[in-house]
């Protein structure tokens, strides 16, 4: 009987511990610590199957024990505005990124000139000039063109430190967190998103002419020897002079009969075979002699020597461990950063499809670079997880982005027009391979944290093939709301050549976005104010209605029409009057970008680019998994931040459900 | 000048040597401490002390003058005056000395230079090593490695320089000597893999009086050879006091100033 007893006991101790677990479990503690993975086009279809599959243990194992959704994206799904939906919790009405390019009306252009939109300069301040040089006083400084509160900072008033490194749309770091490293939207030394140089014998290299985003020289190796010039500013600010380029040389030598030579690089030297990379090279640019230089990074790559002898510099990037640029907060965390890991690309997107789409890189070496970029950002994020001693770590991936936009189309769709079967068996594994790069990583971090770590992977969009290209201004043209000069033939390149500003009504700057021509507001603006509306809305008709040709389906699925369909104000008056979300599978042709105007509306996508997301942004979400469930709803990139936040029991963060004003500090 | 700097060489090899595994800054401060007391008493020798002494008590007159007689502008005109020329006169006092000290300071930085100067390799890291060969030489030159280093790349032959240029890797921490054959003859060069405070020469260079000067870490190349310069690229060290990097010699020249300051007294040097 006493037996009896105590096992009654015994059974009832077990059942309230049982019960006090339980409860324990679904009552969870408040985050302490949080680390966030955001891998820019992390698609969530492919991870889904990918999951199912049994691909990617350690996502479904955050999906098991924690939790995993489609993420909403932006509109228009672009980066620099997505990711300023996470960092703000604002739309681009109130933060004020509505594309890549945004146009600057204060050009004199009828159009206005295009400008990054995440980056700007501040004015030139008073110069003192003597003997042909200039010393600037003060201004000239770049500027971050989002606005808005960035999330870290309500963590920062609440005493917790944070480390943001590679934060798209953060170009100068706001200097919130304890510690930034600034990414998309950092430019290279030039100034520009990233130009490589690269130099060849072959005349079919340096005779192009339709080259972008790098210059290709012509090269001479006489007697085994060639000498190259980098250009570092085409005009070196310190000088009166005009167009007075900043450059520094470098000397190669060439074995006559080994592919293999020997590079003299300042007071480096290094001898390199063909098809191999070299590690970062530092380059000086003198300014002012004595007096004022800047130094930049670079990595080499002998592509060949013989037939052809050709050379591939990376763009110039700022050197973290001599910035010329404020590319971190504080300072001293990029040169940490590349003490421990190694110099590092610190230009916005390293990955050159530049290279790839002049001809210039192949696929092969294209994808080693990628390589080599992605091994940089993991070594970083490896270094700060593994000293994380709390507060919150967010680090960025970009190379998964920048690989799918080559590869997406040409190995997942076989209806692409450039869809091969051979390249399409050598690598069809390549992106869902990267997709189990970052599972392992995530597993390796999910094997660190402590129990009092919340690990969230999140993506800014997911992914598409782009196999239609839509060409905006041409559509523009053909219903009728931009006229052309009598003379003028298609296409027209670039900066609406031969546009007749007197009878347009509209235009398109950038992938998606369309202005009108609004008196008072564009300088040769022909609609009025009043009628703005009435013709917007026609434009959304007309748009939704066109349909493609060739598959016959509707080429526009959405239209956002600024006041209508962006919540937040304070920044709407930068915005396009209209933002085109083009059915999955089509985009803005990238000729439309900087104004130029095609023959057809829509042809088929034959850029070395066969992947995109800047469609109607319901196709294309991104994903959100949390290691456990959080306690705040997130379906959205726009009030991801405000649960994230939450956890640490900050609820003050905006979350796209109410109005919210920003006013614009300018 | 071989001979003096194979005994200079073996010298700071064994002050050194007991240095050798630690942070290279706390044998800099001994070497520096021991140059403070080796300038004092060459200072003390060579110096008109007495004189050094006498101008001095004038400079402090002079600016004592200046503070007393501060309401008198001629009266600190030519106090002012004095003191520049008491000034001119202290440092063609020192000039003696300083041409005295100046031959076996340089011989000391030549040395030191080898043993803080460059980066230590560590084992397979790729290096550069190069021979320049005279104008019109033979371009058949060849190596031959120890084992333990292996060559990374197929040799550059540099018509233009001339020259040739290898991509060499060691495999493992040691000191090597590397065989190079130029024509008929036989040229070595040392490289050091290894992370303490060693002897690394980054050339051999032809013999001059110049080169046997400043490189003596390494014995001149015969001076019929037909390569002029053989190297070996060492990456250059910065020394880091609290996250501050510096060359060397910066902290050299503060540490051996700073304590010569420190020590006059004990040694009765008046500077």
């Amino acid at each position: 009987m006493k037996a009896l007893r105590l096992s009654a006991i015994a059974l009832l101790a077990v059942a309230a511990a049982g019960a006090l677990f339980s409860l324990g479990a679904r009552a969870q503690t408040p985050t302490e610590n949080m680390i966030v993975m955001g891998i820019d086009g992390l698609d969530y279809t492919l991870v889904r199957e990918m999951i199912d599959a049994g691909r990617l243990p350690n996502l479904a194992r955050m999906e098991r024990e924690g939790q995993f959704g489609p993420l909403e994206t932006a509109a228009t799904p672009q980066s620099p505005v997505a990711w300023s939906n996470f960092i703000t919790g604002l739309d681009s009405g109130g933060h004020g990124i509505f594309d890549f390019l945004h146009r600057d009306l204060t050009s004199g252009l009828p159009f206005g000139f295009p400008y990054q939109a995440t980056a700007l300069n501040e004015p030139p301040g008073p110069e003192f000039k003597m003997a042909g040089y200039v010393f600037p006083l003060w201004g000239g400084d770049p500027k971050l063109g989002r606005h808005g509160t960035a999330f870290w900072q309500h963590l920062a008033d609440a005493g917790i430190p944070a480390t943001v490194v590679r934060m798209p749309a953060n170009y100068p770091p706001v200097g919130a967190g304890e510690r930034e490293l600034s990414g998309m939207g950092t430019p290279d030394l030039r100034g520009s998103p990233g130009e490589s140089f690269f130099f060849s014998t072959d005349r079919r290299q340096f005779m192009k002419t339709d080259v972008s985003g790098g210059f290709i020289y012509p090269a001479d190796v006489i007697d085994g020897k060639f000498e190259g010039t980098i250009i570092g500013l085409d005009d070196n600010p310190l000088t009166e002079a005009e167009n007075d380029a900043i450059s520094t040389d470098f000397v190669v030598y060439v074995d006559p009969d080994e592919d293999v030579a020997k590079f003299e690089v300042g007071t480096q030297q290094f001898v390199m075979q063909a098809g191999e990379w070299s590690d970062w090279k530092t380059l000086d640019f003198e300014m002012l002699p004595y007096l004022a230089s800047m130094t930049g990074a670079v990595r080499f790559f002998l592509k060949s020597v013989r037939p052809e002898f050709e050379v591939y510099v990376t763009p110039i990037q700022v050197d973290p461990m001599a910035p010329a640029l404020p590319i971190a907060e504080p300072a001293e965390f990029a040169l940490e950063l590349a003490e421990v890991t190694g110099r590092f690309y610190t230009q916005e997107m390293p990955e050159d499809t530049h290279a790839i789409n002049n001809g210039v890189l192949d696929l092969a070496e294209f994808l080693e670079q990628t390589r080599i970029a992605r091994e940089e950002t993991v070594a970083q994020f490896r270094y700060l997880r593994d000293t994380f001693e709390g507060g919150f770590l967010f680090s960025y991936f970009g190379s998964g982005d920048q690989t799918s936009h080559v590869m997406w189309g040409v190995t997942r769709d076989t209806g692409h027009p450039q869809y091969d079967p051979a390249l399409h068996d050598q690598y069809r594994e390549l992106i869902p391979n990267i997709y189990e790069e970052f599972d392992a990583l995530i597993g390796e971090t999910l094997d660190t944290i402590d129990d009092n770590t919340t690990l969230v992977v999140m993506s800014d969009h997911g992914f598409a093939s782009w196999r239609r290209s839509f060409n905006l201004n041409t559509w523009l043209v053909e219903n009728g709301y931009m006229t052309l000069q009598r003379q003028t033939s298609l296409p027209v390149k670039e900066f609406f050549n031969g546009v007749d500003w007197r009878r347009t009504r509209a235009y398109s700057i950038g992938i998606s976005a369309l202005y009108l021509n609004l008196r008072g507001r564009e300088p040769s603006g022909q609609v009025a104010p009043g009628d703005r509306m009435a013709l917007l809305e026609q434009i959304e008709r007309d748009l939704l209605a066109t349909i493609d040709p060739v598959t016959g389906e509707p080429a526009v699925t959405k239209i956002y029409i600024r006041e209508r369909d962006f919540h937040d104000r304070g920044n709407l008056e930068i915005g396009p009057d209209i933002i085109v979300g083009f059915a999955n599978g089509t985009r803005g042709s990238g000729n439309n970008a900087l104004g130029g105007i095609a023959e057809e509306v829509i042809t088929d996508n034959t850029e070395e680019w066969s992947g995109d997301h800047i469609m109607d942004h319901r196709t294309v979400p991104g994903v959100l998994f949390a290691s456990r469930p959080l306690q705040r709803e997130a379906t959205s990139l726009q009030n991801l931040a405000a649960a994230l936040l939450a956890e640490f029991g900050i609820d003050d963060f905006p979350d796209g459900t109410t109005p919210i004003t920003v006013i614009n500090p300018e | 000048m071989s001979l003096l700097n194979s005994v200079l060489g073996g010298v700071f090899d064994i002050l050194l040597l007991p240095f050798r595994s630690l942070p290279p800054m706390i044998g800099l401060v001994v070497i520096s401490a021991l140059c403070s007391v080796g300038m004092l008493l060459g200072y003390k020798a060579t110096s008109n002390q007495p004189a050094i002494e006498a101008v001095k008590r004038k400079i402090a007159a002079g600016l004592f003058e200046i503070r007393l007689y501060n309401d008198d502008i001629v009266a600190i005109l030519k106090a002012q005056g004095a003191i520049l020329r008491d000034n001119l006169r202290y440092l063609g006092l020192n000039m003696v000395p300083m041409v005295f000290m100046m031959v076996p300071f340089v011989l000391v930085i030549a040395q030191l230079q080898f043993h803080y100067g460059y980066e230590g390799l560590e084992a397979n890291e790729p290096v550069l090593l190069q021979v320049t060969l005279q104008e019109g030489a033979s371009s058949d030159v060849s190596l031959e490695l120890p084992d333990g280093v292996r060559l990374d790349a197929p040799a550059v032959r540099m018509a233009a320089l001339p020259g040739t240029a290898w991509r060499l890797v060691p495999e493992s921490s040691g000191s090597y000597e590397l065989g190079i054959i130029v024509g008929s003859e036989r040229l070595t060069k040392t490289l050091v893999v290894d992370d303490t405070v060693t002897r690394r020469s980054p050339f051999r260079l032809a013999p001059s009086f110049l080169n046997q000067l400043l490189y003596p870490a390494e014995p001149p190349l015969p001076a019929d050879s037909a390569a002029v310069e053989i190297a070996l690229h060492y990456p250059d060290r910065e020394l880091s006091v609290l996250g501050f990097g510096q060359h060397w010699l910066v902290w050299f020249f503060l540490l051996t100033i700073v304590l010569a300051f420190a020590m006059k007294g004990w040694f009765g040097v008046t500077i």
